[in-house]
C-alpha cells in the first residue's frame, strides 16, 4: 500500500515538474506588480476586507474585483483603501472606475516617478485562451501571502448571461481580484468566484480591457451614477434578449400551459408529488431561474430572476377544502434577491381579478414592487397569479425579477400573464 | 270611615317610619331594615334594634330618636365616633345631627343609609328590545342549536386547514375544546357578576355570547367573500372589518346588560372600552411584532372556490395600468429616506 502511494506521488511529481518550474518563473517575474488590497475601517483602524489586485498601467492603475472594494465604493467616508506590495510597502489607493456587472474595479496608487522598479505592470492579452490551455492564477488567499495556482481554461460558463470563464483550479477567498495569466504572462482573466472542488470562475480579460479603455476616454464623474447606469443598461440588455426570444408553450400537469423561454441562461427544474398516494393535492412544479447575482454589497444582490409554475389537482377532497389548502400555498412569497432596508423600500402590492386577453383562464393576480434607494428607477418586482376558475384544479404562476425598470417589468408581466393558461 | 281617617292622621302625625340600609363602601346594599319606633338603638350588643358585628362599633353606639317630628342622632360617647358622610359634603360629627332623607352615616368601619318612607325612587326601567332576544336565545333548544352550530363551524375550519386526511374523532376533539374555550368568556362574565353581588345568569350569558360568536363566523365568511371579489383599489373590505368591531361592541354591551345593573351611559362606555382594548390591543401586539424591514411581500391572498366568485374579472390592460401606480408609490418612498 505504501509503495503504491509513493508510486503515485512520483508519477504526479514528474508530470507536473515542468508546470511547477514554469509557475515559479512566472511568479518571480510578475510578483512586483501584484498587490494585496485592503479596506481599513477608519474608526477601528483595522482591515475589514482583503483581496488581490494587479497593476495594468505605467501610471499606477490597479485592477481588482468590485466586490473587494464595494464597501469603499458605497461608504467612502467609513473606509480607506490601501495596498501592500511584495516588499511590504503600503500606500493609499483612490477609486477610479467600476464595472458592477462584471465585478471589476480600477484603483490607482501614487507612483514615485524616480523609481524604475515600479514601472512594471501586467499586459492584458489580446486573444482568448483555447480550451485546455494551462493558466496560472495569482493571488493572496486568506491573507497567507501571494501564491500561484496552475489550472486549466475550460471555456465560458454556458448558462451565464454575463460571460464568465470556467477555470479548473483552486481559487480561494482573498484571491479575488488577482490576475490569471497564460504562459506568456499575459492577463486572460480575473479571479472572481469559486464553487468549490477546483471549480473557479474568472472574468474574461476583454471586460477589463473595455473598462480600462472607457476610463481612459472619459473617467466617470460619480461611481454611484456609473453603477446605476450599468445596472440599467444590463437589465435592458437582459429583458430585450428575453422578450425577443421564443416563448415555447409547454404543458404542466394535466391541464396547465406554461411558457418556457428559449434562452440558454435560464435553466428549469421540475418536481411533483406523484409518488405520494395519500396526498390530498397532486402537484407538479416547474422552476426556471437565471443564475445571475450581481453583487452590490454583502447585504444587497440584484439581477436575479426566477419563475415558478405550480399545477395542482384535488385528490378526493371538496372544492372548499381544496381552495383552503391552495390559499396556504400562495399566502407567502418573498424576494428572490437579498436586500435590506438601506437598499430597498418595503414591498407594496396590488391585487385584482384578471382575465387575460386569451380568455382561457381567470386569475387572482398580485404584483408587488419595491424601489431601490440608491439607484433611481430600478425595482424588485414580484408577481403571483392563482387561477380561480376551476373547482378542482389550480395553476399558479409566479416570478420575481431583481433590478428592473418600470417599463421592462410591466412589458414582461403583460407577456407572462398571456402565456399562462389552461389547455 | 271617620275612624280610619283619624287613625291615618295620627300615624302620620306622631310616627314616621325610618328605613335603615346597611351598605358597603361602594354604597351597595347589604341589608335593609324598616323600623316603626320612636327610638332606634344601633350597636354591637344584642339589645339593639340593629345589631352590627363590626368590632370598631361600641355595644351601645348610637340611638336615633323621633323628637318634634324629626329624627335626631345621639352618639353615646363612643370610642371611634359617628360621622355623617354624605357624598359631595364635608364629613362631620353625627352627634345631635338632624336626619335628612338619604343621609349616610359611618360608625366604626360600617356605613348606614337612612331613608324616609316617602323617599323618591328611580323610574321603572322598561325591558330592552334585547330582552326578548335574550329570552329566545336562552331557551334550551335555541341554546343547544347555537352551541352545536358553533362546534360544527369550528370543526369545519379545522377540517379545511388540515393538509392531511382526518377522521371524525380527530375533528370532534379539537372542535369541542374550541367550543369549551369560547364558553370560558360567558362563564367568566357570569362569575364576575356573581362576585359583585349581581345575579349570575350564566345561561343567558352563554346564549348571548354564542349567538354573537356565530354572527362573527358569518361576518368572517362574508369578509372573505368581499376580499376575494374585490381588487386592492376597493375600499369595501375596510368597511366589512368594521362589522367585527360592531359585533364585539354588541357582545360586550349584552354581557354587561345581563350581568350588571348600571346606567345605560356607563354600559356604553364600558363596552366601548372593552372593544377598544380588544382591537387596540391586537393592533398593538401586531405592530410590536412587525420587523423594521420585511423582505417578504405582504399581500392579501384570499381565494375561494369559484362558487363564491361574484364579480367579473378585469382585463390585463387594466391590471397593468393599476400597477403603474405601485412604481410611483415605491419610488416616492425610496426618495423619502
Amino acid at each position: 500500500m505504501k509503495a503504491f502511494f509513493i508510486l503515485v506521488f512520483i508519477i504526479l511529481s514528474t508530470s507536473s515538474s515542468f508546470a511547477t518550474e514554469q509557475a515559479e518563473q512566472l511568479f518571480n517575474q510578475l510578483k512586483p506588480s501584484l498587490y494585496q488590497i485592503k479596506l481599513i475601517d477608519k474608526a477601528s483602524g483595522e482591515k475589514s476586507s482583503i483581496g488581490s489586485g494587479f497593476q495594468i498601467s505605467k501610471d499606477g492603475i490597479i485592477a481588482t474585483n468590485y466586490h473587494v472594494i464595494s464597501s469603499y465604493a458605497l461608504h467612502p467616508k467609513k473606509y480607506r483603501m490601501e495596498y501592500l506590495d511584495g516588499e511590504g510597502n503600503t500606500g493609499l489607493l483612490a477609486l477610479k472606475s467600476v464595472d458592477v456587472i462584471n465585478d471589476l474595479a480600477l484603483v490607482k496608487r501614487d507612483i514615485d516617478a524616480t523609481n524604475d522598479a515600479q514601472a512594471n505592470f501586467f499586459q492584458i492579452s489580446a486573444t482568448a485562451p483555447h480550451k485546455g490551455e494551462q493558466l496560472f492564477s495569482l493571488g493572496n488567499p486568506h491573507d497567507l501571502g501571494m501564491i500561484v495556482v496552475p489550472g486549466t481554461y475550460n471555456g465560458l460558463k454556458k448558462e451565464s448571461f454575463n460571460e464568465r470563464i470556467h477555470f479548473t483550479g483552486s481559487i480561494n477567498s482573498g484571491m479575488s481580484g488577482g490576475p490569471v495569466v497564460n504562459k506568456n504572462a499575459k492577463v486572460v482573466g480575473i479571479n472572481v468566484a469559486t464553487s468549490g472542488n477546483s471549480i473557479g470562475f474568472l472574468v474574461p480579460h476583454d471586460k477589463l480591457a473595455q473598462l480600462y479603455e472607457a476610463f481612459l476616454l472619459s473617467p466617470p464623474e460619480s461611481i454611484e451614477q456609473q453603477m446605476a447606469a450599468q445596472l440599467t443598461a444590463n437589465q435592458n440588455k437582459l429583458m430585450t434578449s428575453i422578450l425577443n426570444s421564443t416563448w415555447h408553450e409547454k404543458s404542466l400537469g394535466k391541464y396547465g400551459m406554461i411558457p418556457i423561454i428559449d434562452v440558454p441562461f435560464i435553466r428549469c427544474w421540475g418536481d411533483s408529488n406523484a409518488d405520494k398516494d395519500d396526498a390530498l393535492i397532486l402537484a407538479a412544479v416547474a422552476n426556471c431561474s437565471l443564475d445571475e447575482n450581481t453583487y452590490i454589497s454583502s447585504h444587497f444582490f440584484t439581477g436575479a430572476m426566477e419563475m415558478e409554475f405550480r399545477y395542482m389537482q384535488a385528490n378526493n377532497i371538496g372544492s372548499n377544502k381544496f381552495y383552503h389548502l391552495y390559499q396556504q400555498q400562495i399566502a407567502h412569497a418573498g424576494a428572490g434577491n437579498r436586500a435590506n432596508k438601506d437598499n430597498v423600500t418595503q414591498y407594496q402590492c396590488h391585487h385584482d381579478l384578471v382575465m387575460p386577453d386569451n380568455k382561457m383562464i381567470e386569475n387572482k393576480s398580485i404584483l408587488c414592487t419595491r424601489a431601490y434607494k440608491k439607484f433611481p428607477d430600478l425595482f424588485d418586482v414580484l408577481y403571483l397569479s392563482a387561477s380561480i376558475d376551476k373547482h378542482n384544479q389550480a395553476l399558479v404562476s409566479h416570478f420575481t425579477i431583481a433590478g428592473i425598470n418600470q417599463e421592462n417589468a410591466l412589458t414582461f408581466t403583460r407577456k407572462f400573464m398571456e402565456a399562462v393558461s389552461w389547455n | 270611615m271617620e275612624l280610619v281617617n283619624e287613625q291615618y292622621v295620627t300615624e302620620k302625625a306622631d310616627m314616621k317610619e325610618l328605613i335603615i340600609e346597611e351598605i358597603n363602601r361602594n354604597h351597595k346594599l347589604l341589608h335593609r331594615h324598616k323600623l316603626n319606633k320612636n327610638s332606634i338603638h344601633v350597636g354591637r350588643d344584642y339589645h339593639n334594634d340593629i345589631i352590627l358585628s363590626d368590632p370598631h362599633i361600641c355595644p351601645s353606639h348610637i340611638s336615633i330618636d323621633f323628637i318634634d317630628n324629626q329624627w335626631q342622632i345621639t352618639d353615646n360617647q363612643t370610642i371611634n365616633g359617628t360621622f355623617v358622610e354624605n357624598p359631595k359634603e364635608k364629613k362631620h360629627e353625627a352627634n345631635q345631627h338632624i336626619v335628612r332623607d338619604g343621609d349616610v352615616i359611618s360608625l366604626g368601619k360600617s356605613q348606614l343609609r337612612l331613608l324616609f318612607s316617602d323617599h323618591a325612587v328611580e323610574p321603572t326601567v322598561a325591558f330592552s328590545a334585547f330582552e326578548s332576544f335574550i329570552n329566545f336565545m336562552r331557551h334550551p333548544l335555541a341554546l343547544f342549536i347555537s352551541i352545536a352550530f358553533f362546534t360544527i363551524i369550528a370543526g369545519g375550519i379545522i377540517y379545511f386547514d388540515r393538509p392531511i386526511e382526518v377522521n371524525f374523532s380527530q375533528l370532534l376533539v379539537p372542535a369541542i375544546s374550541m367550543t369549551l374555550g369560547f364558553a370560558l368568556w360567558p362563564a367568566g362574565v357570569a362569575l364576575v357578576s356573581h362576585l359583585t353581588k349581581h345575579d349570575a345568569r350564566f345561561m343567558s350569558q352563554l346564549a348571548v355570547s354564542f349567538a354573537l360568536f356565530n354572527l362573527m363566523w358569518f361576518s368572517d365568511i362574508f369578509q372573505s367573500i368581499v376580499i376575494f371579489n374585490s381588487s386592492s383599489n376597493n375600499m369595501l373590505p375596510m368597511f366589512v372589518t368594521f362589522l367585527f368591531v360592531i359585533l364585539a361592541f354588541t357582545l360586550f354591551w349584552l354581557n354587561s346588560y345581563i350581568g350588571f345593573h348600571m346606567s345605560s351611559k356607563r354600559r356604553i362606555v364600558i363596552s366601548a372600552c372593552l372593544t377598544l382594548l380588544l382591537f387596540g390591543g391586537t393592533y398593538l401586539i401586531q405592530y410590536s411584532k412587525k420587523p423594521e424591514f420585511d423582505p417578504r411581500a405582504n399581500y392579501n391572498a384570499t381565494i375561494m372556490s369559484p362558487s363564491f366568485l361574484l364579480m367579473s374579472s378585469n382585463n390585463a390592460d387594466k391590471f397593468i395600468a393599476d400597477s403603474n401606480k405601485l412604481f410611483e408609490q415605491t419610488s416616492k418612498k425610496a426618495q423619502e429616506k
